[in-house]
């Protein structure tokens, strides 16, 4: 246990206890390693059946490759460039909202994480709808002199759509290193004359780059594996092959998920060698410096907070609130009948980033506390889960769990649907864990195992509470991912179970806009609700500094 | 908190298998690929008329006749009946030999060119093919007689397609059979010629065509309907092709048995009451539809039509059935 004031100093152990220490911690370790092993095993599972299917194929390889080059190469360039915009727009907000004073920031750090939970067939629909007389998009042009565009679509238009609904991947996770950060060096930058952005620049930025390129991964395995947004801003990327495909040529379908998931571990990897040891300073973990103060500088600050809340928030909320009011105003919307699908989407929700959270953490501590090779494969393992289509995992995980007489009675359960959530989006919560394990500073560590030597009471009462923050953007991630999840949720949810989002797409594919506007709603209206209670609340992202 | 959230997860499961697992034969599963709001009232009112409970799964038809595809094959089919949006997702299962045989007194309900010609399933509603068109963009004296005018170039750029949507694969699948191959493949590329911009689905188009973004579009006709409900400002109209024409071919949605099926008599009878009086008239006038038993009448609003050579069509005589299709609209230069 940490006692406050204890002096980080090597005493001298007699010989009896060391030994016993380090057989403890011998064996905790390899538990550590199987662990690891076994949760990165697991993920792998879609992985395998995809390869497997596609290996089943007749077509020539060099047939399915030149269909599928076109394709390859667009995914390919509006992942970098959403990836590119979302990391800069991430780590400026973030920026921002922690580390200065700016007007309203406990509101912005609410508002500005919510382009997350909206479904993005409905965010992207909604958006677009702003485009004709009446929406945000039309009057705002119309009125700065600009002729609304009679067609918003192609590759201009979802990148900028796709960095409205993902810069809160960067965000989140670099919210959280910012205030694990020690300041000290920000404050002898600043002592030595240097102004607040340029020790940002230099100083603040090489202490974030493992955040930044985490959550960077992220949104680039998010636009490598969505469907729903860019068919409708008609951009044709590899997963419109995976689902044009599914029904007659399988085959083909399944080497088109192939593609996908070695260009996955094609970047993970990458990542993981660029990322290297990044060796971070960990030897303070609760910010206490006063905020950088922005005089003038809060009004461009919080016109860019604005400007970002109007493309990924205002303009679908806006639309979809219009939809919805047409149908509330003339009684053909019950919100009542809304209830029962939020409340089995916060369950689900809030149980998958507690699963997702506890999952990973073990291949955290294997890949940044014993630098094991098996750690960095199942961290591998963990991260691919994000780029396969939603349909592509639940229709493997369907085939498993049928064909495996001991998995079957999982089948169309909801054990089995939180799985393959945690599957799906357990990437999500690697990154932040990983962050929050390297901010627990190594000789704290090595002072409480001095002090107690069952290593579980250790994390519990050392670790835990100085990981929180990352644990938190976490599952904060994990959780709005969840709550707009939609095909796992209609193949593996228990027959009759339905969420929020299962509402918005029913709604939305037959035309019942007002239902639909109203679901999507009551959908970020939850997500808002749940990041507050189980994320900003409890972490230091709002209960802020006394100084602030 | 860990292990609790972790306990009530496996609670739940067991008391959703628990209920799944009663095999009284009071309910039958359903996987429908129409949604919700077009179809639960009606199976609500067969609950109540017959005592048999029902339960549902909704999804994409695609989705779930593979779902339905993966549980047969491995011989536990959960679904009893499947019902599908298009006839090309329930036609795939049916060439796997995942559906069983509907009795005979069930496909005497309609005629012969609704129904599949194997007798494995059996259309109980309909969309017709329509050009969707905003009125404000398009003088109603301009409007074509035949699809194949939209490659003129007076269409330029004006018209919107879903060349990877279900309802318009049917409809080229079903052009093919009419018009030939090289026909419809040169009236495809005609199309990507003059600039014809493609969307996901109807619903898109429609929407697209009210916000003016295109001037017209090829959909079915039940979502022009749903847009005026919404909203009586939509600017979108629809307009229908000559009756002999391709362009205004009938896509009938299709519902039938699961292979293997424990239920085969109330799945039947599910079938039969979608296809009675009541079942026909909730289409015609809740969904817009055209009923499809013999001596139904669609709603007011819906124009009456003469349907010809359409229906259920023989995919294994089109070389290829809808991969084919598929084939085609991707050799026009389409993302189909």
């Amino acid at each position: 246990m940490r006692r406050p004031g204890a002096p980080y100093r090597r005493t001298v152990l007699t010989r009896s206890s060391a030994a016993s220490s380090s057989a403890d911690r011998r064996h905790f370790d390899t538990v550590v390693r199987v662990t690891a092993l076994v949760v990165g095993l697991t993920f792998t599972v879609p992985g395998w059946l995809v390869l497997w299917r596609a290996l089943r194929s007749d077509r020539a390889i060099a047939d399915l490759w030149s269909e599928l080059v076109p394709p390859f190469w667009r995914t390919v360039q509006l992942a970098t460039m959403v990836s590119v915009s979302a990391a800069v727009i991430g780590t400026g907000l973030a920026w921002l909202l922690v580390r200065t004073d700016l007007p309203g920031r406990r509101l912005w750090r609410l508002l500005l994480v919510l382009p997350l939970g909206l479904p993005s067939f409905v965010g992207a629909a909604a958006f677009i709808a702003g485009n004709a007389p009446g929406g945000v998009i039309y009057e705002v042009l119309d009125l700065i002199g600009v002729t609304p565009p009679r067609r918003l679509r192609g590759l201009g238009v979802s990148w900028i759509v796709l960095t409205a609904f993902t810069y809160p991947y960067v965000l989140l996770p670099v919210s959280a290193r910012l205030l694990a950060l020690r300041p000290s060096l920000d404050e002898s930058a600043r002592l030595l004359g240097r102004g607040p952005v340029a020790t940002f620049v230099e100083v603040t930025l090489p202490q974030l780059r493992a955040a930044i390129i985490g959550g960077s991964l992220l949104v680039y395995l998010y636009c490598v594996s969505e469907f729903g947004a860019v068919q409708l801003l008609g951009y044709d990327t590899l997963t419109r092959v995976v689902f044009s495909t599914r029904q007659f040529d399988r085959a083909t379908s399944f080497g088109a998920a192939a593609v996908l998931l070695v260009l996955a571990i094609g970047v993970v990897s990458l990542e993981r060698w660029q990322r290297g040891d990044a060796a971070v300073d960990t030897r303070s973990a609760r910010s206490t410096v006063p905020p950088t103060r922005l005089g003038w500088g809060a009004i461009p600050a919080t016109l860019a907070c604005v400007a970002v809340a109007v493309v990924g928030l205002v303009t679908p909320v806006s639309s979809l609130a219009t939809w919805a009011q047409r149908g509330i105003a003339d009684g053909r919307v019950d919100l009542g009948d809304l209830v029962e699908p939020a409340w089995n989407t916060a369950f689900v929700a809030a149980l998958t980033a507690v699963a997702a959270v506890a999952v990973v953490v073990p291949v955290g501590i294997a890949t940044t506390r014993l630098r094991s090779r098996i750690g960095d494969v199942a961290a591998g393992s963990v991260v691919v889960g994000f780029a396969l289509p939603g349909l592509v995992i639940a229709l493997a995980l369907a085939i498993v769990t049928l064909n495996t007489p001991f998995l079957n009675p999982l089948y169309q359960s909801t054990a089995l649907l939180v799985f393959a959530y945690v599957v799906h989006f357990g990437s999500q919560a690697l990154a932040s864990v990983e962050q929050s394990l390297r901010a627990v500073p190594e000789r704290l560590r090595e002072s409480s195992r001095l002090l107690d030597d069952r290593p579980v009471r250790r994390i519990v009462h050392v670790d835990l509470p100085l990981m929180r923050p990352g644990l938190l953007a976490g599952a904060g991630l994990v959780l709005l991912a969840t709550v707009k999840e939609l095909p796992a949720t209609l193949l593996l949810a228990p027959t009759g179970f339905g969420t929020l989002a299962t509402e918005v797409w029913s709604s939305y594919e037959d035309g019942f806009y007002a239902e639909a506007g109203a679901a999507a709603l009551a959908l970020i209206v939850v997500s808002g609700v749940l990041t507050w209670l189980l994320v900003l609340r409890r972490s230091a992202l709002v209960a802020d500094r006394p100084a602030g | 908190m860990r292990t609790r959230l972790f306990l009530s997860a496996v609670t739940v499961s067991g008391v959703t298998l628990a209920a799944c697992g009663g095999d009284d034969g009071e309910t039958v599963t359903i996987y429908s690929g129409r949604t919700e709001n077009l179809i639960q009232p009606i199976l609500d009112d067969f609950s109540d008329e017959t005592g048999i409970d029902v339960e549902v799964r909704y999804g994409g038809s695609a989705d779930l006749a593979l779902l339905i595809e993966e549980e047969a094959a491995a011989g536990d089919a959960k679904a009893d009946v499947f019902l599908s949006q298009s006839p090309g997702s329930i036609e795939l299962l049916d060439q796997n030999g995942r559906l069983g045989e509907l009795p005979a007194s069930t496909l005497d309900l309609v005629p012969d060119n609704l129904r599949d010609t194997d007798g494995r399933w059996i259309g109980f509603s309909g969309r017709q093919r329509v050009l969707v068109y905003n009125q404000d963009l398009v003088d109603p004296a301009e409007l074509p007689t035949s699809v194949f005018e939209l490659t003129e170039p007076r269409w330029q750029g004006r018209i919107g397609l879903a060349p990877g949507n279900g309802s318009f694969q049917d409809f080229v699948t079903a052009m093919r059979a009419t018009e030939g191959d090289d026909a419809v493949a040169e009236w495809l590329s005609g199309l990507n010629d003059n600039g014809a911009e493609s969307y996901p689905n109807n619903n898109a188009i429609v929407a697209a065509v009210g916000r003016g973004e295109v001037d017209a579009g090829l959909v079915n006709h039940y979502y022009n309907f749903r847009f005026l409900a919404e909203d009586g400002s939509h600017p979108g109209r629809n307009h229908l092709f000559d009756t002999d024409d391709p362009g205004a071919v009938l896509i009938i949605t299709g519902a039938g048995v699961v292979e293997g099926t424990d239920k085969p008599d109330e799945a039947a009878q599910l079938i039969e009451f979608l296809l009675g009086s009541s079942g026909q008239q909730y289409f015609a006038e809740e969904t817009f539809e055209y009923p499809l038993a013999n001596g139904e009448q669609p709603a007011g609003d819906v124009p009456v039509v003469e349907f010809g050579e359409i229906g259920a069509i023989d995919y294994d005589q089109l070389g290829g059935g809808l991969e084919g299709t598929r084939t085609l609209i991707t050799d026009a230069g389409f993302e189909g």
